[in-house]
């Protein structure tokens, strides 16, 4: 059986030259099949984004209709959780979601899915909660300990409840990162473990005699591909969604600070 | 796993930074503000649609308020010449059929002065040929011719 985790692997297609950054080494800028997926998807989002708003009819076509309603759909998403200064937070918000989805997507076709690599998925829930920490010390300063102080707590709640707070803040990230990554790691392993099957059990019913029993257990896993296949595609657009939406309430944390909307 | 062999980190991490800011920057300058003016101009469209629309309808109301009214001045103007011609008919019937009466009655007591004057004098008449043929016979049983004042005279006491 082909090894699951060989769609993972990252390769070299065109090596570029490596540069040295001090205090933290030598960097590979080689363009891998990791930088292609992202590049391609990126490539198909700019691309339809292009031509879905480049027309701007009043009355709008069906491609602009579709690009309207994903850039709409997530617009209401972050009015709605950060309110009406999410309009600044959209751009960023909306790029986050779109590039994920696309990955995702892409992950579905292509065999190459970077979103299974934890390099890309740590780089983007890093990206966000940097961006959460800028955006809450410029607009509160030193106000900013009230993340981990809610109001209207007293104070002898506040010994238990500040760690907490304080230690569930810097997991964010983590399990920012590792939600996107697991759950595209799994459900790639999880098709090539079935899709495996399919292989295997078919070269053992090839073989005749008892082997014949593999039939109903190939095709009961080619079932499984086909399922699976349908759940990564809700699952794509799920995990998306879900970092978009924690990146607006994370933003919102720091944007309403101490007081709700 | 491949996911932990670290001399790839580095530049996944570089690329993906730069294929973001990219994207990030098409969106931010490019989509979004195209996104946002499309969506702005649709709101005006549908709004001054809308507007003109309320203003459409209140000017057709208050035409059909002006139509409505006219029609109810016309109607009471109609009911209003009707009357008045009606009232003037019947005055005039009346002033004629007055008019008439009075010619009537005039006539009537005219003939009737005329009728009195006749029996009067009929009746004077009657007196001048009764003491005549009085006279006449007391002349023929007498013989004896009678004046005209004893006739008179005998008259008054009959």
């Amino acid at each position: 059986m082909a090894d699951p985790m060989h769609q993972f692997e990252i390769h070299k297609i065109v090596d570029l030259p490596d540069f040295a950054v001090p205090g933290i080494g030598v960097i590979d800028m080689a363009f891998t099949n990791s930088t292609l997926a992202m590049t391609l998807a990126a490539a198909g989002v700019a691309g339809f984004f292009a031509l879905a708003t480049g027309r701007g009819e009043v009355v709008p076509g069906r491609l602009q209709m579709v690009g309207e309603a994903a850039l709409g759909y997530i617009d209401n998403l972050t009015t709605s959780i950060i309110g009406p200064e999410g309009k600044k937070f959209f751009p960023f918000v909306f790029t986050l979601f779109i590039f994920i989805l696309a990955m995702n997507v892409l992950g579905l076709f292509l065999v190459f899915t970077a979103t299974s690599q934890l390099a890309v998925t740590a780089t983007l829930a890093a990206m966000t909660m940097l961006l959460v920490l800028i955006i809450g010390f410029v607009r509160n300063g030193a106000n900013m300990y009230k993340l981990f102080v809610p109001a209207g707590v007293p104070w002898y709640m506040l010994i238990l409840v500040t760690p907490i707070e304080f230690i569930s803040f810097l997991l964010r990230p983590v399990t920012l990162a590792l939600r996107l990554f697991g759950n595209m790691l799994g459900g790639h392993v999880a098709l090539k473990v079935f899709a495996g099957f399919v292989i295997s059990l078919g070269t053992l019913a090839a073989g005749g005699g008892l082997g014949l029993l593999g039939i109903p257990g190939a095709m009961l896993s080619l079932g499984g591909v086909v399922a699976l296949t349908a759940l990564e595609f809700l699952v794509a657009f799920l995990q998306a969604f879900v970092f978009a939406v924690l990146a607006c309430v994370y933003l919102n944390d720091v944007v309403n600070l101490g007081h709700h909307h | 796993m491949p996911q932990f062999r670290f001399e790839y980190w580095g530049g996944q991490i570089v690329w993906l930074l730069i294929v973001f800011a990219i994207l990030y920057v098409l969106f931010a300058r490019v989509f979004v503000p195209r996104f946002r003016a499309i969506t702005d101009i649709r709101a005006q469209t549908i709004a001054d649609a809308l507007a003109e629309a309320r203003r459409v309808q209140a000017e057709s109301d208050a035409k059909a308020q002006a139509v409505k009214s006219d029609i109810e001045k016309a109607r009471a103007d109609s009911r209003k010449l009707v009357a008045d011609a009606r009232a003037k008919a019947s005055d005039d019937m009346a002033r004629t059929q007055a008019g008439q009466d009075a010619e009537l009655a005039a006539k009537v007591h005219e003939a009737e002065v005329r009728i009195g004057g006749m029996r009067d004098a009929a009746m004077s008449n009657v007196r001048g040929i009764a003491s005549e043929t009085a006279a006449d016979i007391v002349s023929k049983l007498t013989g004896k011719p009678v004046s005209a004042a004893e006739a008179k005279a005998a008259e008054s006491i009959a």
